[in-house]
This record gives C-alpha cells, sequence and structure tokens, in this order.
C-alpha cells in the first residue's frame, strides 16, 4: 500500500477500498455496520439527542491528543452536556491528498479508541480526498447520537439566584497547549491539553441525584464566552472570582506573555455546571473522584435572575462585566 | 448730565449673590436703573452721571461677589427713561430649565474670622458657611436650591440662625446650609469597629492627636472621603502608601497656609492666587529648593511636582489650627479603580484596614465630587481634572445644543449635557472598566439630566466598540452618533476658543480608536465639528498584547523596535531588557503573526516606549508614569536641543511621519551610556519639530486652509511640549490655541463629542 494517501483513494474504487478495510474498518471493528449504505441503530424510546460538529485543528498532534480525539471528545461532550446519553458516532474524514497514511492511523486509531473508552459506537464514516492545497491536512466532521435521560434530567428551568457555578477543571490548558505545539511562538512549555470525553464523570454527576441546573463545555470562546451565553440565554447575573479559577502557572505565564486572558481560551475537556447551592459539595465530590476532574472548583454564582450578564470580580474588589470573545483586542487605556 | 447703559455680565453670575450686590452698588452709588437673571447673564440698566456709570462698571469687576466669575461684560448706550428708583426684577426666565446648580465653595475668610472667634456662637464650629462659601453641589437633592431639598433637612435651623437666615442684610440671608453647635451637624471620631472615641470638638482635638501621632485617617470632606497622613511623617506616607496598594503615584498635600506651601514649593502670584480660589483645586506646583528638608521624597517620587491644595472645609482649618503640623497627605479615598467613597457604609467597609480612624459627620454627602487639578501654564490655567469647584457650573454655547448628551471617553470620564445654549460637563468620573464605576457614572448622569431637565435628543459615544459608555448609550434609546476620538480632542478645543470654520488640528494623545480599526493618537487633522481630514499621523508600530503593552511599557518598546527594525530591533530590546529577553523572543514572533498585537501610531505610547527604553520606566504602577517621569527629566529653560532627523512619506494625501531614525538613535545612544536629560530634550524637540513641519507643509499645500492650529489630547498635559510646541507654530506664522477650561485629555473629550453630534443631527 501506498504510504501517502492520493487523489486515487477516494474514487471510490479498488484504492479507496483497501483504504477504508485497512485503515477504518480494522480500527472500527464495526463490520455490521459497514455493510449497508446507512446504519440501523436501535434507541429506547424518548427522545433522541443529536449533534454535529466539524474539527478543523492546527497542529493535528499536540500534547494530550490530536485531531481524532477531539472529534469524538467534542461531539460526545456536546451530547452529554445537554444532558442526554451517547450512544453512536459517525465519522466523516476530508483529507488532502499526499497525507501521510501512518498518520491517518494514528488518527483513526485514537477516534476509535477514544470512543470505544467513552462508551459509544462508531457507525458510519465516510473518506473524501481533496487535491493537494483543497484542504489543510485532514478535517473531521462527527455526528453524535444519544438519547435523552429520562431520569435525573438537568432542569435549566430551575436557575436561581444563589446557584453555584463549578467547573470542572483547570482553565485554557487546550488553548495554550495548541499555540505552543504551533511552534511558531517558541513558547516553551509541555502543557497538555485536556482534549477528553466527559461523559462518565457528568453521568455520575447526574446520578448523584445533585440539581443540575445547567451543563456547558467551554470550547471555542472560553469560559467566559460560554458563561455570557448561559447568562443571556437565561436571565441570569453571573458573578465570577479571578481568585476563584483554577489556572495552571503555564497558561497563566502564556497568557502574561502574549496578553491573553485564559478565560477566553479553548477548552476540550471541561464542563461548567450550575448547580444548587446545597449540591456544591456532591458534586465538587464527584468530580474530583475522576482524573479529568481532579481540580474542580466554584468559581462563582448567580446573584439574581433578571438582566443577563457576567460580572468577574478582581483581585482589587472590583468588578468587571465580561463579553463574548471578540476578533479584535483593542486597548482602551487613553 | 444723565445718561442711561444697558449692561449684560456674562460667567458665573447666577445664585451667587450678583444681583443684590448690584443692588447694593446702586444704592451706594446713588444710580438709578434695574437688574435681572436672564439666559444669557445677568442685565443691568444704569441710569446717572457718565462719571458715577463709570465707576461703578470698574466696581462691578473689582468688587464682584467672591463665588462669581465674570466672563465677559458688554454695554450699550440707552434712552434715558428717567427712574427714580433701583429694583431688582424677577429672572424673565420659566420652568426648570431657568434653574443654576451651584458650585461647592471654600469657606470663606469672614466665616474663617468667625469661627476663630471665641465670642462668637460657632467658634471652633465646623459646619460654618454663609451665602459666598460652602457646599452646595455636592449637598443638593431637588432642584430649586433650597433647605428642605438638599441634606440639611434633617437638621431645623435654631432661633439664632433662622434670624440670620430670615435677615436680608445679613451675610447669611437665604444660606441654605446655614448652621451652628446647636442645630446642625457634628463631627465623631470612630474607631474601625465601629467605637465612637469623641464627639463635636473633642472628636477633632483627638483627631489632631492621632494625626501627630503617625496615624492613617480617613476624613470625610465635601465631595466623598480623603484618607490622610501627616505629611512630613515618613512612616507614615509609606505605610498610607503599602496599605492603599500605592507605590509611585504622586499624592496631593494640603498645605496649612500658602506661607507653609511657599516653603515648600515655588509659587507665582497666579498660582497663588489659584490656590487661595474658591474652588480651591489641587495646583500642581514646582517643588522647592528646601522641599527636602521638609517633606519625604515618598509623597512624589522622581517627580519635581508636588500637588499641593490649602484647607477648604472648616474642619480641614480646625486640624491645622492647633499647629501640629503643617501638611497633611490628602489623597482620594476610593479603592482601585473605583469612584470616590461618600456614603458612609461603603466607605467604613472599604477603610477597614487602610485606615486607623476615621473623623466623619453626620451630613450626608449627595453627590461625589473628586478634587479639582489644576496647574498654571505660563499662559493659563491647565485643567488634569476639573471637579469641585468648578462642576457643574455650565460652558456657554455658540449654538443650540438642547438635548445632546456626550459620553465621554473611557479613562478619566467627563460627560457634557446640552440645555438650549449650555453646556454642563459632569465631574471627573475616572476609569468606566468597573462595573461600580460604570453604575456611579449612570446614577450621576441620569440625576444631572433630571435636575437640568434634559430630554435627551442624541447621545454621542466614542467610535471604540469596547468603551463602556457604549452599552450605557444603547440603553438610552436615542440616536446615537458615534464619534472618532481625536476629532472629538479638535472638536473640544475649538469649542473652548470659540473658533468658527475648520482649522488645524495637532491631537497628541494615548489611544484612541482609528476609523481604519487601528489605533490612533498623533494626529494631524483638519476640521470642525461637522467633519475633518485626516491629513498626516504617526507610522504604526506594532502594541504586542493590547493594553499590556500599555501598562508594560518595555513590551510596547519591544513592539516598537521591531516593528520599526525587525529583527536587529528584536536583538536591541533584548540588550535593553535583558531580563525579559526570553519573553522578548515570543513577542517577536506575535509581531510577526499578528497575535494580539494592534497596530498603534500614537504619541502617548512613544513617550512610553522611549521612557522603556532609556530604563526610566519599564512598568507603569499609574495611568500616565512612563511619560510623567520621562519629561520629568527636562529641567526648566529652554537650553536649544537639535532635532533627530526624522522622515516623512506621503501617500493619496495622508502623510506618515515615520521617526525611526530618532528610535534607532536614542536606543543606540542608551546603550552606549550616554545620560538621558539631553536625549530626553532632543526627543521632545523633534515631535515639536515633525508637528511643525507637518503643519506647515500641508498649509503650503492648501493655501485655503489658513493658519490656526489648535493643540489637543493627554499628551498636551506635558508643559514643555505644548508651550514649545505653541510658540514653534507661532514662530511659523500660526494662531494656536490650547484648552483653558477642560483638561486637553479625555476629561475634556465630551465637549468635542457634543458639538460633533450637534453639527451632525443639526439640532
Ligand atoms: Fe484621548
Ligand atoms: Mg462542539
Ligand atoms: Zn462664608
Ligand atoms: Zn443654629
Amino acid at each position: 500500500m501506498e504510504r501517502k494517501v492520493t487523489l486515487a483513494c477516494g474514487d471510490g474504487g479498488e484504492l479507496a477500498h483497501k483504504l477504508i478495510q485497512q485503515v477504518f474498518v480494522s480500527a472500527f471493528q464495526n463490520q455490521d455496520a459497514s455493510r449497508f449504505d446507512s446504519a440501523f441503530l436501535s434507541l429506547e424510546s424518548g427522545k433522541i439527542a443529536v449533534t454535529t460538529d466539524s474539527f478543523v485543528v492546527n497542529p493535528l498532534f499536540f500534547p494530550g491528543g490530536n485531531i481524532g480525539k477531539i472529534a469524538v471528545a467534542g461531539t460526545v461532550n456536546d451530547l452529554s452536556v445537554a444532558g442526554s446519553i451517547p450512544l453512536y458516532l459517525t465519522a466523516g474524514f476530508i483529507i488532502e491528498e499526499g497525507f501521510p497514511l501512518e498518520d491517518l492511523r494514528k488518527i483513526v486509531r485514537s477516534l476509535a479508541e477514544e470512543a470505544s473508552a467513552a462508551g459509544v459506537r462508531i457507525v458510519a464514516g465516510d473518506t473524501k480526498v481533496v487535491e493537494k492545497g483543497g484542504a489543510d491536512g485532514l478535517y473531521i466532521n462527527t455526528t453524535g447520537i444519544g438519547v435523552q435521560r429520562a431520569e435525573h434530567a438537568i432542569r435549566p428551568g430551575e436557575m436561581q439566584e444563589g446557584d453555584d457555578v463549578i467547573i470542572s477543571g483547570t482553565v485554557g490548558d487546550h488553548g495554550i497547549a495548541i499555540l505552543a505545539a504551533r511552534g511558531e511562538l517558541g513558547l516553551m512549555t509541555d502543557l497538555q491539553s485536556d482534549c477528553t470525553p466527559l461523559n462518565h464523570m457528568i453521568d455520575k454527576v447526574l446520578e448523584s441525584g445533585a440539581h443540575v441546573r445547567m451543563m456547558r463545555d467551554p470550547t471555542r470562546g472560553g469560559v467566559a464566552t460560554t458563561l455570557v451565553e448561559i447568562a443571556e440565554d437565561f436571565g441570569a447575573a453571573i458573578e465570577i472570582s479571578e481568585t476563584a479559577l483554577p489556572i495552571r502557572n503555564e497558561v497563566m505565564g502564556a497568557c502574561d506573555i502574549l496578553g491573553f486572558d485564559p478565560l477566553y481560551l479553548a477548552n476540550e475537556g471541561k464542563v461548567i455546571l450550575i448547580v444548587a447551592r446545597n449540591d456544591r459539595q456532591r458534586v465538587l465530590d464527584v468530580l474530583r473522584a475522576f482524573p479529568e476532574g481532579r481540580n474542580a472548583a466554584v468559581i462563582g454564582h448567580i446573584t439574581g435572575m433578571g438582566e443577563g450578564r457576567l460580572l468577574l470580580e478582581t483581585p482589587l474588589g472590583s468588578r468587571r462585566r465580561l463579553r463574548r470573545l471578540s476578533g479584535m483586542m483593542l486597548p482602551r487605556i487613553c | 448730565m444723565h445718561e442711561a447703559v444697558k449692561i449684560l455680565v456674562r460667567g458665573r453670575v447666577q445664585g451667587v449673590g450678583f444681583r443684590p450686590f448690584v443692588f447694593r452698588l446702586a444704592q451706594e452709588t446713588g444710580l438709578k436703573g434695574t437688574v435681572q437673571n436672564n439666559m444669557d447673564g445677568v442685565r443691568i440698566v444704569w441710569e446717572g452721571s457718565p462719571e458715577t456709570i463709570r465707576s461703578a462698571m470698574k466696581r462691578l469687576v473689582s468688587e464682584r461677589p467672591r463665588l462669581s466669575r465674570i466672563d465677559e461684560v458688554t454695554y450699550e448706550r440707552a434712552e434715558t427713561a428717567g427712574l427714580t428708583d433701583f429694583t431688582i426684577l424677577e429672572s424673565d426666565r420659566d420652568g426648570k430649565s431657568s434653574l443654576v446648580i451651584p458650585v461647592d465653595s471654600a469657606v470663606c475668610g469672614d466665616c474663617l474670622h468667625e469661627m476663630r472667634d471665641p465670642g462668637n456662637f460657632r467658634y471652633r464650629y465646623p459646619f460654618i458657611n454663609c451665602t459666598q462659601c460652602g457646599p452646595r453641589y455636592s449637598i443638593i437633592d431637588a432642584l430649586p436650591y433650597d433647605r428642605p431639598y438638599t441634606s440639611m433637612k434633617d437638621f431645623p435651623m435654631c432661633g439664632k440662625c433662622g434670624e440670620e437666615y430670615r435677615d436680608p442684610h445679613n451675610r447669611r440671608h437665604h444660606a441654605q446650609p446655614i448652621a451652628c453647635d446647636a442645630c446642625g451637624p457634628h463631627v465623631s471620631l470612630i474607631e474601625m469597629d465601629g467605637t465612637v472615641l469623641g464627639q463635636r470638638d473633642e472628636a477633632v482635638r483627638l483627631a489632631v492627636r492621632s494625626l501627630e501621632s503617625g496615624m492613617i485617617m480617613a476624613i470625610k470632606g465635601i465631595g466623598g472621603y480623603h484618607l490622610a497622613c501627616d505629611a512630613a511623617n515618613r512612616a507614615s506616607v509609606e505605610k498610607l502608601r503599602q496599605r492603599k496598594n500605592r507605590p509611585e503615584r504622586p499624592l496631593a498635600i494640603m498645605a496649612a497656609s500658602v506661607d507653609a506651601a511657599k516653603r515648600i514649593a515655588v509659587m507665582s502670584d497666579r498660582e497663588e492666587s489659584l490656590l487661595r480660589s474658591p474652588e480651591a483645586p489641587i495646583v500642581l506646583l514646582e517643588k522647592s529648593a528646601a522641599y527636602a528638608r521638609t517633606l519625604p521624597e515618598a509623597l512624589a517620587p522622581g517627580i519635581r511636582t508636588i500637588g499641593v491644595m490649602l484647607p477648604y472645609t472648616p474642619l480641614h482649618h480646625l486640624l491645622f489650627d492647633d499647629g501640629k503640623f503643617s501638611y497633611l497627605v490628602m489623597t482620594s479615598a476610593n479603592p482601585s479603580g473605583l469612584p470616590i467613597l461618600y456614603e458612609d457604609a461603603p466607605a467604613r467597609a472599604y477603610l477597614d484596614g487602610i485606615a486607623d480612624r476615621i473623623l466623619t459627620h453626620n451630613r450626608p454627602i449627595l453627590h461625589a465630587i473628586d478634587d479639582s487639578v489644576v496647574r498654571m501654564s505660563e499662559r493659563a490655567p491647565f485643567f488634569l481634572r476639573r471637579s469641585r469647584g468648578y462642576v457643574p457650573d455650565p460652558l456657554p454655547a455658540r449654538t443650540n445644543v438642547d438635548g445632546v448628551v456626550a459620553l465621554g471617553g473611557q479613562m478619566k470620564n467627563t460627560f457634557a449635557l446640552g440645555r438650549r445654549r449650555q453646556i454642563f460637563i459632569g465631574p471627573h468620573l475616572g476609569d468606566l472598566s468597573a462595573v461600580e464605576s460604570v453604575e456611579h457614572y449612570e446614577k450621576t448622569l441620569s440625576h444631572l439630566m433630571k435636575w437640568m431637565g434634559i430630554e435627551v435628543k442624541t447621545v454621542a459615544v466614542d467610535m471604540h466598540p469596547f468603551y463602556s459608555t457604549r452599552s450605557v448609550a444603547e440603553k438610552m434609546n436615542k440616536p446615537v452618533v458615534p464619534v472618532q476620538h481625536h476629532h472629538a480632542h479638535l472638536a473640544s478645543c475649538m469649542e473652548e476658543n470659540k473658533l468658527e470654520g475648520p482649522v488645524f488640528g495637532v491631537i497628541l494623545d494615548g489611544t484612541g480608536y482609528g476609523e481604519d480599526g487601528n489605533i490612533w493618537g498623533f494626529e494631524v487633522l483638519y476640521g470642525d465639528a461637522s467633519g475633518y481630514r485626516r491629513l498626516a499621523h504617526l507610522r504604526y508600530t506594532p502594541l504586542p498584547g493590547g493594553d499590556r503593552a500599555v501598562l508594560e511599557p518595555w513590551r510596547n518598546a519591544a513592539g516598537m523596535l521591531i516593528g520599526l527594525l525587525g529583527e536587529r530591533g528584536r536583538r536591541l530590546a533584548g540588550r535593553l531588557f535583558p531580563d525579559k529577553e526570553s519573553s522578548i523572543a515570543v513577542i517577536s514572533r506575535m509581531v510577526s503573526m499578528k497575535l494580539n498585537s494592534p497596530l498603534a501610531g500614537t504619541c502617548g505610547r512613544l513617550f512610553d516606549a522611549v521612557s522603556a527604553i532609556l530604563g526610566i520606566c519599564t512598568e507603569s504602577t499609574y495611568d500616565g508614569e512612563a511619560a510623567i517621569r520621562l519629561s520629568e527629566h527636562l529641567g526648566p529653560g529652554n537650553v536649544n536641543a537639535p532635532p533627530y532627523p526624522f522622515v516623512v512619506t506621503e501617500k493619496s494625501g495622508l502623510k506618515e511621519l515615520d521617526f525611526k531614525p530618532m528610535i534607532e538613535q536614542i536606543t543606540d545612544e542608551r546603550l552606549k551610556g550616554v545620560p538621558p536629560e539631553p536625549l530626553i530634550r532632543r526627543f521632545h524637540e523633534t515631535i515639536i519639530s515633525a508637528c511643525c513641519s507637518l503643519v506647515e507643509s500641508i498649509a503650503e499645500e492648501n493655501p485655503g486652509f489658513g493658519h490656526r492650529v489648535v493643540l489637543s489630547g493627554g499628551s498636551m498635559n506635558n508643559p514643555f511640549l505644548s508651550l514649545r510646541l505653541s510658540e514653534s507654530l507661532e514662530a511659523r506664522g500660526f494662531s494656536v490655541y490650547t484648552h483653558h477650561l477642560l483638561p486637553s485629555g479625555d476629561g475634556g473629550l465630551c465637549l468635542g463629542q457634543l458639538m460633533i453630534a450637534a453639527a451632525k443631527s443639526g439640532v
């Protein structure tokens, strides 16, 4: 077999068949589904949850993961934070001509491993090869299917003053790990991306019986953008405290140099939970029992319902209003 | 032989006892006629002999009431009507719009005299006041200005005070805050846990002893709380700095008297009269040779000037009257980045851990107002902060600006409200980054709008997409006019100087959002309120890290060197800031990747960069520190220094000024160990010479442009720069106009915004 993906691999002929057999089928071990044009899935009765996401990551490999792992984590986490149980995934690949086959194998293997660790089955897939320059290496699209929980559902309608805002771990690891992995900035750090599926941990939180109002995974746009969205969607005044944020020293150091705010950096293995104050400790205990929830912390609370806004309490005691991530970072100091 | 004149007096002539004064003048001279308040000012008709009228007109100016300010006296001959007496006519205005909100004023000499007279029933009473002095703006709840609508409403007058209040011949006739120890507010000295240590005069005496023993005291004043300590006690000053987490920022002092101030500072007659004025601002004075023997360097480290004010409340005077100390640190008590504290409960909560004791009183402060800060330039007073004593005195407008509201900038914020032909500038509200500050801003804004009865028609805001005023504007639900920052600076200076038609604007500033999405701040503009053209600017260099580069001038310097000189610039930056070398490597890549590195061409950042290159200030601990400390190296006198070379290029009518040769040379000289003073002088001269040559060449290319130039922007706070630039432009045949009523920096921005919005919306 060729050591690089060629255009012919995507034409539906013999080479394409070989690629699928050798790279995908062997990794997914899901023979029954691959014999038909569609996969047939059995679901319990109730509501189905569907989500889809396309993954474009530069670089494709980074400390703590690769695009394959993110493609699972991102979609599984989207289902999970919405209060459903993720069951199935589909995966579509767009591959640039000349992409090293060995890298493709690694990515696909990692995608398969993460899926099986998360307990979701990959039930359909697709591969397209585009001309050199038509894509930047490799893109993946995943669609996730799950079922809505019958018990222990999240109840956004019960969000109220006094609820706590909890994050499952340190902020900004993925954003800085990716930036460092690109190498262009010369940032010296061995920081790992936090990229990981969180569904098992989230299941345990919900099954603990804690009153969880709302969950979101703070990916692109970071914790700040995610919380602004929650605040505006539910008309909640949220206040978080800068000193309560769990942040790794490496992330802080990089932010110092770059002038970045860690609250706007992407995370790929974190969940923000809004929980009833009485359940705060229960939720923290569950989270901290998982390695990916070891650094879970209460970072703020809801100060009132009505006008949706996010405030940050600074170490000096004043409060700053936070907005969504914007394309520009313009100085305001005159 | 009788004649008649009609006189119009403009300025601050209403609500300050001007009509009774004119009445008294008429009675003393025997002139007949009338006096009346109207929208423009005070109108007087006098009939009598020409000599009597002439001398009365002189006395009108020389003997004017203490709180009045005369901007202009115009008069015309009139027909004699054979009047037989002199009368005060009712104001010919109606409703709310005619009401004036008086300003807070320092205690007057007459009241002070009484307070020190053991025979007087207000002996040592810390709230003594009269119609010519005392609190006003800060204690008024609603208009008209009448005791029941002030924070004096809970203090019913005693018989003695009531008699004075009602007697038309008494100097306390209708003095709304009139009070005495029997009926008025009183002071208490409290521990931080609330324990009362003393009340009334005992509190004052104990407070003096506390200060004498080196304690940090919080003192409730006119517009808010101050933190105070004995300024001559170095340990106390350092303790105050440490507790307030304010390592370098200059602290203002209050001197017991003009004589005490003269011992530590050099003072001209004009500076002295500014200090003694009823507005009683903080005046920036040059430290004297004797300064170092009296006061510690820690008050204003590395700076040639010291901010000095005189006692302005009776309580301040009582603190000094025992002679235990001659100078007190008096710095406004506000948590970092937040407005001045003026309400008792939040003040107490914040001050715990900062102050040792609080000298407070039970007359509520209804409206916070900070001390004003002024410097006397060789030509005119120069406002760094226009607040207590000046706010809310309106400025006259030449056109109708009714209903136009301008929200000001992000830092050093003030707002402006248009009512008919008057413009009210709000108090200094400072940095609007904190939510608490924005809330305070909204409260102050809506109060003043209510007082003035202003119905908003148009709202002017800065073009910057992230200024806090943006969301305030949205809530008003009226047409919003976004105004370019430096256009506003230009229009502000034009309006102050009553200039018509387009003029040149040399705007040297910190950072402002430009129409091309970059950061502007070194601009030659041509225009007026209705529009402008940008004719020249400083070459852009990257600001790696955005706001962070403003707080860390070394970073800004590195960005500038890398932007101008590429790889060589990176190496130079590494040599200048050896402990930052690894960061500089990252910064240089940020610049080439255009990552979080907005482009800026601003004078403020240029000053910061040079300050960092010369090792004077690499990290800023207060707003403007790097630039201020750089210019502080300039001694007095005009030593001739040749400018560094600079380059001007032009693309489609826009000139670009390139200081690359200068930055290169300064860096080179610094690395060779050349002493900084001559470099700094040459640096200033280069900016001046570049501005002059830009304006001159544009004027030559455009003969129709005329020869008037306004100077504005935060860098004009640099006295050397603005004076030398004015002189140099004048020497080239230009008429130069600067600010003298409002700050050059963003404290004056709102006026320009208002004029531009008025011009654009056609009010
Ligand atoms: Fe400005
Ligand atoms: Mg997603
Ligand atoms: Zn008085
Ligand atoms: Zn009384």
